[in-house]
């Protein structure tokens, strides 16, 4: 590649969107690298959706500007972005076939016939839906829908697509089938992904990179496992898998409750003593809840093939953790 | 022993003698025009035979039909326009537009019908503003012809065309537009491939509702038409009340009411009438 | 459709008997429901023309004041009984629809002569009774078997006097001159007085209209279609000459009358070559009111009754001694009055009342 910026990447500047006296999304920066897996990730009402709809082009900036590859695109419309989307519901065409709504990029880019069934056999097959293409969408079941819907954002090569919840209309037991598939796709394609969800474990499983988002802002942006062990703050450890939070001389600790060791109490010295208030069996992991002085609950994960017979609540128990495993968090 | 016989539940009885009437006062008249038609002067099919006959039915009929034609697509294009401006007008002014809308149904059709004639008439306000200002030296012939009887019978029906429209468009997934727009389609596009498509139930509901209407217009074609345009309307209730001949007035309506079943028939092949007519849709 | 009118009969008289204990309340429930819900229709029909009182069906507007004031009031202190009215406009259509429906609400129709014909040959309508009805104060040949013309309406018509500074229509001919008089007409859409005017217009003299020539009459009509329009009611020939959508109109007598009037004479009738149409009161076959409508239909032969409609409504007397009685001023709107008498036209309803229908649709068929 000789061109600075590689085809794909979006840069973010202080991008703000108010509606009247609410503040959507608040002075965001970002930068998306090419073909890169990017999940916004938040619960509702956190700015992840509009955030992504600026990045559409469905709604404007109130300030701030975005960059494709270095050139703004924050005044041009929707249409002329050229950015796949994958909708909230899928918003398939319903009047056409599985195969004119894959096409149909194409086919509004005014290609041949040849070219566009082509491709669209291609994307059909990306997508494991060869044998339906006759079909019309509402004779598709939930996941079909999904991934006629992916295979439309596709069709056209776009170098950024931009799911919406994608998953949500979906059973569980699919949604994780889906997800494998989707990321499956993400590696095959190259295209770069930014994915909003509030589910997260949607977005550790599948992201390169995360952006836990709250009121409007950014939390804190890094790699699943980033995140995972290095929170920063309270909301972001305990959005992202679950968290102790321990307070001592005036700063906060996050301690992940997998990581701490829990055994009978009297068998050595012990960071915190306490007593077993309940546990809960989940085949792999036993979940200890321990009251500790104080009368908080601290939550203990135990791995199962090694914690040997369960402890029955009302037993003493020693509370072990390594230093690095409680993160200090900011403020 | 006795086989169970499948029991009537006991809710049809309490409606029965309102459904019997019901249907009895909505089939009775029916029958009754039906039988006349093929009795009056005398039995046989003489009225229908008249339709290959007589030119002047048949001229009625054609100018009858063709004035609903076009005043059912001009209807329908405007009502499309007014409807798609409703929908994407702000929530305060798309109360205000329908309010308006609904107003004019209050209005009766004989002040319509003289407004326009005080409006568009040979000395009315647009003839005489345009000939102060010296854009025209003769009065332009709006009304008493058939121009006069498609703009009096346009403005008349534009609500009816409008309301199945809106709630089509309503009733639509908005999402589907931007889905279109961000797969690269340009607003035209989205519409003639996307928007249009997926209101047609509504543009259909709306064709059929104005055509219909339409054909039992009497006033408008009777005043604003000067007396040359004579549709079917008019013609029957000529032939009832001063003409006498209630075989041929008779024959005509059952024409109309085959050919409104007619068009119902033909419009069901073609697409579900369920959706037309507001059912679920697929 | 004489059977309507027998099963309400039979319903009648089984209603009487049920009340007089002669039937079983059962028998007659049975009764009424072979007859449906027509027995309510009859009951209720019964009820609102019950005898002791005259329903008049005319057209509304200030007929109702007028026939009260001219005929009613005199009647009804003679009689003891009142004159209601049904103001719906009596076409031959809806006296036909009912007298065959078997639920006649009306005594007397303030219609036209050549109704009586029509619907007289058909047996719609009660002979009148002329030991009670004067057959010598109505005009000659208008005293008919079943109708008796009581005042007299005419066609004539009116000019823009602004259009026509250089010299004035004053015949149908000129009216059907559009080379030398330029401009939009208007003629009844109904051929009724279109017709005549037609033929006049083409040198046939006024008293061998009948029977009329259609081809000639229509041919004459088409000549002008593209400078005509046609109005189907008097208040929308008045407004087309008023909001001077014509230069010429064909208008009812009494109408232009006022128009006259109210203008101050910018719009001037013109009652040469006027066709007189004989106004008839008819009585539909079974009226409820019986045979005191006879009385009525007296009362409005009357020169006071007679005056007073004129004054009221502008129609012409028909009684000789009416006509006579006229004031000086009123002489020029009266259409049979001395000097009007010579240029008018009199309709012949015998014809009418036989080829309405043939004349109407070849009309009807000419100017569409």
């Amino acid at each position: 590649m000789t061109t600075p910026t590689a085809p794909g990447s979006l840069h973010l500047t202080q991008l703000t969107k108010r509606y009247g006296p609410v503040t959507a999304v608040d002075n965001v920066s970002l930068q998306i690298q090419r073909g890169e897996f990017l999940t916004l990730l938040g619960p509702s009402g956190s700015g992840k959706t509009t955030l992504l709809m600026m990045i559409a082009g469905f709604q404007e900036a109130t300030s701030g500007d975005i960059l494709l590859d270095g050139t703004s695109i924050g005044a041009m419309p929707a249409e002329k972005r050229g950015f796949g989307m994958v909708f909230q519901g899928y918003a398939l065409f319903p009047h056409m076939t599985v195969r004119d709504n894959v096409g149909y990029a194409l086919s509004v880019r005014h290609r041949s016939r040849a070219e566009i069934a082509a491709r669209v056999d291609e994307m059909l097959d990306l997508v494991q839906l060869t044998t339906l293409g006759d079909r019309m969408p509402g004779q598709l079941s939930g996941g079909q829908q999904q991934r006629v819907a992916l295979a439309r954002a596709l069709c056209f090569a776009p170098p950024v697509l931009l799911l919406d919840e994608p998953l949500g209309a979906l059973d569980k037991k699919l949604r994780i089938e889906v997800q494998a598939q989707l990321k499956d796709i993400h590696r095959r394609v190259g295209t770069t992904f930014v994915y909003v969800t509030h589910d997260q474990e949607e977005a550790l499983s599948m992201s390169d990179r995360i952006v836990i988002m709250r009121n409007g802002r950014i939390e804190q942006v890094g790699t699943p496992s980033d995140l995972y062990q290095n929170p920063r703050t309270e909301f972001a450890a305990s959005f992202l898998g679950k968290s102790n939070f321990l307070r001592q001389g005036g700063a906060v600790y996050a301690l992940r409750p997998e990581k701490i060791d829990l055994s009978p109490a009297g068998s050595g010295p012990a960071r915190l003593r306490g007593q077993v208030r309940d546990m809960a069996y989940f085949g792999a992991v036993l979940k200890y809840q321990v009251t500790v002085p104080g009368g908080e609950a601290i939550e203990v994960d135990v791995d199962a093939w090694r914690g040997g017979d369960p402890l029955p609540p009302g037993t003493d128990v020693d509370l072990n953790w390594t230093d690095a495993a409680a993160v200090r968090l900011d403020g | 022993m006795t086989p169970a016989r499948p029991r009537l539940n006991a809710g049809w009885l309490l409606v029965l003698p309102l459904l019997a009437l019901v249907v009895a006062l909505f089939l009775g008249p029916i029958v009754n025009i039906l039988w006349l038609s093929v009795t009056d002067p005398e039995p046989g099919l003489g009225n229908y035979a008249a339709l290959f006959t007589s030119d002047s039915l048949g001229k009625i009929l054609w100018t009858t039909l063709r004035i609903c034609v076009i005043c059912t697509v001009i209807s329908v294009i405007l009502g499309y326009s007014i409807a798609y401006a409703m929908v994407h007008a702000a929530e305060s002014d798309r109360k205000r537009m329908l309010s308006l809308l609904l107003v004019s149904f209050w209005i009766s059709v004989l002040v319509r019908t003289f407004s326009w004639l005080m409006l568009l008439g040979r000395n009315g306000l647009v003839n005489n503003g345009l000939e102060a200002i010296g854009v025209i030296s003769q009065p332009i012939a709006f009304m008493r012809n058939e121009l006069g009887v498609l703009i009096g019978m346009v403005h008349y029906m534009v609500p009816y065309a409008v309301l199945p429209i809106l709630a089509s468009m309503q009733a639509m997934d908005g999402r589907v537009v931007s889905a279109s727009r961000s797969l690269g389609a340009t607003g035209a596009q989205t519409f003639w491939r996307v928007y249009l498509p997926l209101t047609r139930p509504g543009v259909v509901a709306a064709a059929l509702l104005v055509f219909i209407i339409n054909l039992g217009f009497y006033v408008v074609p009777a005043v604003l038409g000067g007396g040359k345009v004579l549709m079917v309307a008019e013609y029957i209730s000529v032939q009832v009340l001063i003409t006498l001949r209630w075989g041929t007035a008779a024959m005509l309506a059952a024409l109309l009411l085959f050919g409104v079943l007619a068009l119902l028939f033909l419009m069901s092949r073609f697409m579900k009438l369920s959706t037309v007519f507001g059912g679920a849709r697929t | 459709m004489h059977d309507k009118q027998f099963l309400r009969e039979t319903l009648l008289e089984g209603a009487q008997a049920f009340q007089a204990g002669r039937m079983q309340r059962r028998t007659f429930l049975a009764l009424c429901g072979m007859a449906g819900f027509a027995s309510a229709n009859v009951l209720a029909g019964r009820a609102e023309a019950a005898a002791g009182e005259i329903v008049m069906w005319n057209w509304g507007g200030q007929s109702e004041q007028c026939h009260t004031s001219a005929i009613g009031n005199a009647f009804t202190a003679e009689t003891g009984m009142p004159l209601k009215f049904d103001t719906s406009g009596p076409l031959q259509g809806k006296i036909k629809e009912m007298v065959d429906s078997g639920n006649v609400t009306a005594d007397v129709c303030d219609a036209d002569l050549f109704d009586a014909v029509a619907l007289g040959k058909t047996g719609h309508l009660e002979p009148i009774d002329y030991t009670v009805v004067d057959k010598t104060k109505t005009i000659d040949g208008y005293a008919l078997e079943h109708g008796i013309s009581i005042i007299l309406y005419g066609y004539a018509f009116m000019y823009d006097t602004e259009a026509y500074p250089d010299g004035a229509p004053t015949s149908w001919a000129d009216f059907f001159d559009t080379a030398k008089f330029p401009g939009t007409r208007s003629l009844y859409k109904w051929a009724n007085g279109s017709l005549e005017a037609a033929l006049m217009a083409d040198g046939v003299a006024k008293d061998a209209l009948y029977p009329i020539d259609m081809d000639r009459a229509l041919a004459k009509i088409k000549a002008i279609k593209a400078d005509t329009i046609y109005w189907g009611a008097g208040s929308e020939a008045q407004q087309m000459i008023v909001n001077g959508e014509v230069s010429m109109g064909m208008i009812w007598q009494n109408r232009g009358r006022s128009i006259e009037m109210e203008t101050n004479g910018r719009y001037k009738m013109v009652m040469n070559q006027a066709l007189a149409m004989p106004g008839a009161y008819i009585v539909p076959k079974g009226n409820p009111g019986g045979p005191a409508v006879m009385k009525f239909i007296a009362t409005a032969q009357s020169v006071p009754a007679q005056l007073d409609l004129f004054a009221c409504l502008g129609m012409t007397p028909t009684n000789p001694e009416a006509i006579a009685a006229l004031a000086e001023a009123d002489q020029p709107y009266s259409i049979t009055s001395a000097a009007n008498m010579p240029g008018i036209a009199l309709n012949d309803p015998t014809w009418w009342g036989e080829n309405t229908d043939m004349a109407v649709n070849a009309f009807l068929e000419a100017i569409s």
